[in-house]
């Protein structure tokens, strides 16, 4: 069964570079949610059991959805794709419960990597 | 007067996302010199005339403090007048320079030469990552000018003096950095003129089919 996956970005770009980087033989049934409260909104109607998630995002960012996955303790994993490069920004995200941080831009190699090295694929 | 010239809503997106990926490497560099979590927002980007540029530095973060500190430079790419060029505006608050001085353990009292220095060298460092950052994924590259101060410890309604837009539009791109659990804010503004507008309608036209 295709696995719910969500893309949540503010950037109609970035969404579409993630969606295309996605492993062709990957069954997943991809959501867009366009800043953090669509996205958490999704997570919680299960269209996010797997879930790329920006940081810098309008109404709420990517922190504020880690933080209410954690609180809510839903299901799912989740990895952040952002321009946020600083050391510290991974580290926060990894403290929050993220799975892995990959710097934008995405492309299909870096991705496949860390998919494969969680066994994801 | 030209009309104001505008984006598509895809050219406007692929430039928000060109310019935040910049922006993340230009806060990061920060972040490596004064070792401190560096708080990035959303850059706002819009179109602005001569008439707008007062109310521009008005209302960045940095100058709700009482006086503020700017240092200006100038770019351009190897295309020359009808590429990506434009003026580069650094404005720290003033409480930036004390947190600053801590944070890069200087031990001696900070005299207004040494705040230049500051101010110069923060400068250099939020500049040439950021521009280098959008520049290199236009697939082109920047010379620049050496800063200068623009202005140091005024009102920001001094700065503003002068700061005049030469162009009859430009496109403003800003973008704020704070640390937390600091009074450090400075603003980068850059101004890049209408024909750098139609320059860069081009080449994200380009990104954008290549998607």
């Amino acid at each position: 069964m295709a696995i719910p996956l969500l893309i949540c970005d503010d950037s109609n770009m970035a969404r579409k570079q993630v969606k295309r980087a996605l492993p062709e033989s990957w069954d997943v049934d991809v959501t867009f949610a366009t800043n953090g409260i669509e996205g958490i909104d999704a997570i919680r109607g299960g269209k996010g059991e797997m879930v790329f998630l920006d940081l810098t995002m309008p109404e709420m960012d990517g922190y504020g959805v880690l933080e209410a996955v954690k609180k809510e303790n839903l299901k799912c994993i989740i990895i952040v794709i952002s321009a946020d490069i600083q050391p510290e920004a991974r580290d926060r995200v990894m403290t929050l419960g993220a799975l892995d941080f990959i710097k934008k831009p995405i492309n299909s190699e870096k991705l496949a990597e860390v998919l494969s090295r969680y066994g994801l694929l | 007067m030209n009309e104001l010239k505008v984006f598509t809503e895809d050219q406007r997106d692929c430039l928000q996302e060109i310019v935040n990926i910049a922006m993340g490497s230009a806060g990061d560099s920060l972040a490596r010199v004064v070792e401190t979590f560096v708080r990035l927002s959303i850059p706002k980007i819009r179109t602005i005339r001569p008439n707008d540029m007062a109310s521009a530095l008005v209302s960045l973060s940095s100058s709700e403090s009482d006086t503020v500190s700017a240092v200006r430079q100038s770019f351009q790419c190897d295309k020359g007048q009808d590429g990506l060029r434009g003026e580069a505006l650094v404005v720290f608050s003033q409480e930036s320079f004390q947190d600053l001085a801590e944070l890069m353990a200087y031990d001696e009292i900070l005299t207004p030469e040494a705040e230049q220095e500051l101010l110069l060298d923060i400068s250099n460092i939020l500049n040439g990552a950021c521009l280098n950052g959008i520049a290199s994924q236009l697939s082109t590259s920047l010379s620049y000018s050496p800063p200068s101060i623009l202005g140091q410890g005024m009102p920001v309604d001094e700065l503003v003096q002068r700061e005049a837009l030469t162009w009859d539009q430009a496109l403003s791109v800003e973008i704020n950095y704070s640390l937390e659990n600091r009074s450090f804010s400075c603003d980068l503004l850059l101004l890049m003129p209408g024909s750098s507008i139609d320059y860069l309608c081009i080449k994200l036209e380009e990104l954008i089919e290549e998607d």
